[in-house]
Order: structure tokens, then sequence, then C-alpha cells
């Protein structure tokens, strides 16, 4: 260890100038943890999401949708098997997002994808399962018979849920939706206006 | 170790420079990230790009529209009245003539003039310039009624309030900004004109919020979807204690019951009216809409008036939020089947089952409490001393408040449809409680002959009560021709100053 760390050791006379580009990388890395939000990811608020702000279609549509009630995105979004798999899951689709976003990739019309899918639909089954074990819905719902269960995913005949059929990403030009406020602190502001 | 960076650069210093080299690349790449984040969050901040600079008090709503064409047309339709569901619509219907019995409930008030059931927001001045609750008032005649009447019925109410002050704008009566308000009900009433965030602009409703000790800028974006309607579509009063003159006031001190409002008034004995008939101290109860909804089961579960009232609409690939305010029966497929799977004659019926319920509720109270004030006028006539009379008229004026309290908000009956029916059957029973008293004084005076008039029609309701219908109608024609030009075409220059800046 002692070895390794040697290799590392800059000659006397760069000691000071190390540290110093050391210490501004450093604080590049930590502001950009800052600009990004990096520490809102962690949690399931639905605001986290509205960082980008090109998901405003998906919150807006969400939030006027039955579904507010009870469940933010992540409760449909993120698996819920274990924490493990929903923090590497969320990691995954994060990164993947963000790497589209910054490239500018994004479609006009953002679609879920197959891994995706398989979540939500696992999710799906997490809260409104009964529909499928319970026999008295048998003949009710004579298409969720056994072949039918494994076989397809429920969003393939509910897919207005909840997000309607309208998502390009100019399709909420007014929406009141909570996008991230500016990353000057308050107290700074008022020392510059002043 | 064999070798180290030390060793490394001391033999080669340009292996150093090198080193030196690719921190500066990748230190510059890493600044390159952080302002691509920054401009992507930048972008949030130009989503919302105007044509027209909308100043802090717009009161024009068409203004607004520039930069809103979507939801200025919908508010537009608010001026439709061809709706009409089971009792009621969005049509002018005369509700007195509907309802007779009404007159006589407000006998001595002026609701017993005139009433109508309520129009779109598209008409909130035309309407209060027509009716005929606010007289015919001319260059030596004022208006019977305050200047607060205007508050809830235009933008241009935040526009005067910061010109003039709150108090100062309450002052007086309600002819005399009839050429300032003419704006109907719009942008400027629930928006911000700088972020388009909802805003409270009415005083009344964050004071009240501040004497129950709770802070209105807490409020989430889901509770403001109902706070904005909460500014007007609630009980209220004009407070002339302390100093203050017809001072807008919403009675929320001790709760939002039928209870404990009529306790906050009980304490210092505030009466509206004291009534023409039985001379009981009324109260009068204005649509608390808000207050209802809140002890019903939608409240509960989570909803905002906007959610059925102002329901999402997409238009050619665009989603927005639908202005056109109206009763959600017109509109069940986006309101009601967002969360109910049933049919919309099945939703529609359900509404009407409610509906049936509380108007049969309604009308029993009704007939009780007109039979009340005929009886009390009558206990009066033979000779009852007011002490006798006391708890009798404090009684009807129990049972009033109550059946006010649950009619005259247009959608108690499906908002809370059981506290609605539990505040009637209190009501009711207060009802008969005064006039099995009156009965008691009946029979110690010995005279049962209690007289009551034809009433069975609007007309004969008025005449009945003395109030003359063809004079207020006549004076009101003159108010119309002669007045309401003036103020207009004053409105008209006023605003013909007022800039619009195109970006």
């Amino acid at each position: 260890m002692r070895g390794i760390v040697d290799i590392f050791i800059p000659p006397k006379k760069w000691k000071f100038y190390v540290i110093i580009i050391l210490g501004i990388i450093t604080g590049l890395i930590f502001f950009l943890f800052y600009v990004s939000k990096a520490h809102s990811y962690l949690s399931d608020n639905a605001e986290t999401c509205m960082n980008c702000h090109i998901m405003a279609p998906q919150y807006t549509s969400w939030f006027h949708s039955a579904h507010r009630q009870y469940a933010n995105c992540n409760e449909c979004h993120v698996p819920h098997d274990n924490v493990f798999n929903k923090y590497f899951f969320k990691a995954k689709d994060g990164l993947r997002h963000a790497t589209i976003f910054t490239l500018r990739k994004e479609p006009q019309v953002i679609r879920i994808h197959e891994a995706g899918k398989e979540v939500v639909h696992s999710n799906c089954l997490r809260c409104h399962g009964d529909l499928l074990t319970d026999n008295k819905l048998q003949n009710y719902n004579g298409n969720t018979t056994n072949i039918n269960r494994k076989s397809s995913n429920c969003t393939f005949c509910h897919r207005e849920t909840p997000h309607g059929s309208v998502n390009s990403l100019s399709s909420v030009p007014n929406s009141r939706v909570p996008l991230p406020e500016s990353a000057v602190p308050h107290w700074l502001k008022k020392m510059i206006t002043k | 170790m064999k070798w180290s960076i030390k060793q490394i650069v001391e033999n080669k210093p340009w292996a150093g420079w090198l080193l030196f080299f690719v921190t500066v690349v990748f230190v510059f790449f890493l600044g390159l990230l952080a302002s691509s984040i920054i401009e992507r969050r930048a972008e949030a901040q130009f989503v919302y790009s105007p044509k027209v600079e909308i100043e802090q008090f717009e009161p024009r709503n068409e203004i607004w529209g520039e930069n809103f064409p979507r939801e200025y047309a919908t508010f537009l339709q608010t001026a439709d009245t061809n709706f009409k569901s089971l009792f009621n619509g969005n049509g002018l219907n005369d509700a007195l003539k509907e309802n007779p019995d009404m007159v006589i409930l407000w006998a001595g008030y002026a609701f017993a003039k005139d009433y109508n059931q309520p129009r779109g927001h598209f008409y909130s001045i035309v309407d209060i310039r027509n009716t005929l609750r606010t007289g015919a008032p001319n260059d030596t005649t004022p208006s019977p009624q305050p200047n607060t009447c205007w508050t809830c019925k235009s933008p241009d109410v935040p526009r005067l309030m910061a010109k003039m002050g709150v108090q100062e704008f309450y002052k007086g009566s309600w002819d005399k900004l009839g050429s300032e308000v003419v704006n109907p009900i719009g942008c400027a009433d629930c928006h911000d004109s700088k972020t388009m965030n909802l805003k409270i602009t009415r005083p009344a409703l964050i004071e009240a919020f501040q004497r129950q000790g709770k802070d209105l800028n807490e409020s989430s974006q889901q509770e403001m979807r109902s706070l904005v309607c909460a500014q007007c579509h609630v009980e209220y009063f004009f407070d002339n204690r302390q100093g203050k003159q017809k001072y807008l006031t919403f009675p929320w001190d001790s709760g939002m019951t039928v209870e404990a409002i009529e306790k906050y008034y009980d304490n210092f004995n505030y009466s509206d009216w004291t009534h023409a008939i039985s001379k009981a101290p009324m109260l009068k109860a204005q649509h608390p809409d808000y207050e209802v909804f809140k002890m019903g089961v939608h409240f509960r579960a989570g909803l905002a008036c906007a959610d059925c009232h102002m329901p999402y609409i997409s238009e050619g690939g665009v989603k927005f939020t639908d202005h056109h305010v109206q009763s959600p029966l017109n509109n069940i497929s986006r309101s009601c089947q967002v969360c109910h799977k049933e049919s919309e004659e099945e939703l529609r019926e359900r509404v009407y089952q409610r509906q049936r319920n509380i108007k049969e509720l309604r009308t029993i109270l009704e007939k009780e409490l007109v039979a009340a004030h005929f009886e009390a006028k009558h206990a009066w006539d033979i000779g009852a001393q007011e002490l006798e009379m006391k708890n009798i008229l404090l009684l009807i004026r129990q049972a009033q408040w109550r059946w006010d309290f649950a009619v005259a908000g247009h959608g108690n009956s499906f908002h809370a449809p059981l506290e609605t029916a539990r505040i009637l059957a209190h009501g009711i029973n207060k009802a008969q409680e005064a006039r099995r008293l009156l009965i008691q004084i009946f029979a110690k005076y010995n005279n049962f002959d209690v007289k009551i008039p034809d009433i069975s029609t609007k007309e004969m309701a008025q005449k009945a009560i003395g109030i003359n219908t063809q004079k207020l109608k006549a004076d009101k024609e003159i108010f119309l021709k002669n007045v309401v030009p003036i103020w207009l075409k004053k409105a008209k220059e006023r605003e013909a100053k007022y800039s619009v800046k195109y970006l």
C-alpha cells in the first residue's frame, strides 16, 4: 500500500502546486454534484425527476391522473423487490438519462425501454395483483387467463395509464411544474442585487 | 519501488509537463460538463417565452391571452349559457321565480329583490350591474350596497387595492368604483404576472389564515389549486368592528363547520339583517363552497377544485388546463372518469341522486321556515313580549342559517352530501322547535288564527313583503342606459393610456 502511494508522491518542489491543483479538481467535482443536484437522486420525490425540464410532460400528465394520490415516479419506474436492485436500476437508468441529456440526444417523444417496461409491469402487479389472482374476476376479466397473465404487459392495453397519449417534449408549454430554481443561493443573490 | 513519478520526472522533465497538460485537459472537460449542466438548467428558465410583457397589475384578460392563447380561448367559453343539469345550469335563471319561498326567507334583505342562478366568470361584471340588489345609483343616490361587493368580481380589484389601500377600497358605496372595475374575473385574480404561478390576490383569505396561525405561503401547488378559488367561493361578512368599515372578513377563527362559524358570529351578536316578518336577527350564508368541499370525500382523496372544474385537455398535441371553469357534469369524461371507471350515465345519476335527496330535505326546511316566520309575526301581533320571543327568534335564526349554509353553496349536495344532510336535519329540528314554542304562545293568548298570504309566485311573494319590483326594474333600466355607458367611456379612456409592450 505504502509503495503504491509512493509512486504518486511528486517531487519536493512540486508539492505545493499539486495540492492546489488537486484542491481545484476536488472543488470542481463538488460543484458538479451541487449544480446537478446529485444528492436529490437518492430520494423518491417526483420533484427530483423535474431536475430535467424535459420530463415536464410526464410529470404533468401524472399530476393530473388518478395515480397522483398513490404513486410517485419511483413507485412504478424503479424495481421494489430489494433495495440494492432499486438503487442499481436507478443508477443505471439515471446514468443513461444523464448521458443522453448531456449529448442532447433526447427524442421528441420519450418512450420507455424494454427494461423499464418490465419494471413498470411488475410494479402494476405489486399493487393490482389481485386483479389477476382473484378467482371472482375470472369471468369478468376473460382475457386474463393463465396464458395471458404471463405473456402480455398491463400497459399493452392500459397504455394511457397514467400519462395519457400525448407526450411530446412540446406538449405542455405552460404547465406549472416544479422546475429547479436558480443554482445561485438566495443569500448570494441578495448580496449581488444590493 | 523501482520507479515513481518523482524519479521519472527527475530523469525526464518533459514527462512532468506532459502530466501537467493532461491534467489541464481533464479539468477543462470537467468545466465543460459543468457548464453544460448549467446551460440545461437555465433552459428551464426560458420554457416560457412571452410575446407581451405583463405588468404587475395588468387587469385586461386579453393582454394575458396574447401569451396564453389556449387558456384564454377556454376562459372565453365561460360565456356559454347552454348547459342545463337537473336543478341548475350555466344560464341566467331566476331562482326566486323557481322558488318563491326564498323571497319570504330573505324578507328585509336585498336577496328578496332579485336572485339568479350563477353564470360563468365571463359575466361577473355584467351580472353585478344588472342585479336589482345593487340598485340604480346616480349622482344624487348612492347604491344600497357597499364597495366591498366588487372585491370578487374583477382583476381590477388587486390593482385598485394596491393603489388605494385595502380598507380604503372597501369604504363607500358600490357605485364609487363603477368606472374602475370593468374587466370580468380573469387571469390576474389567480396568477402571478411574472412567474405565472398561482397567487393569492385577495387579502381576506390571507388574513383569515393568519388569524388561525397558518401561513398561506407554505401551501403546496395542489393546495393552491383550491385556495385561489377559496379567495371568493367561501362564507364571508363585512366587518364594521374596531374602526373597520365594511371590511371583507372570513369567519373561520373557531373553525369552518356551520356550528363553528355560527359561534363566531354569536360571540359578538352579529346579524346581517333583522327579518321583516318575524323580526329575527338573521344570518346570511354566502356560498361556503370551499368549507363544505373540505368536509367531503373528494377533499379527503386529495383533490383540488381545479381537478374537476378545470381538468386537463389536449388539443393538437398540446395539453393544458381547461380554463372553462364550469360544472364537471358538463365534462364528465375529463373530470370524473379520470378516476372513476363507471359510465357517464351512471356517474351523472349518482350526482343527481345526491342532489335530489338534499333538495327533498331543504324543501322540508324551507316550508317549516316560511311558516315559522309568519307564525312569529302572528305572535307579535297578538301581543307576545320580547322576552317570550327571544328564544324563538334565536331558533329561527339558527334554522335559517343552516338552510342558507346548505343551499347557498350550489355544489354542496355533491361536495359533501352527508355534511349537507346533517346540517339540514339540524335546521329542520330547530325550525320545528321554534314552531312548537310558538304554539305555546298562541295557546297563552288564545289566538291560533295565523294568516299566511298567497305567496305561490315570485311576484305575489314580493308584493306580500312590500317590494316594488316594477319600480326597481324601471330605475335599473335608467341606470343601465344613463350611468353605465359613462362608466364604460371613462374606463376606455383610462385603459387607452395603458401601454402594451410587445417583446
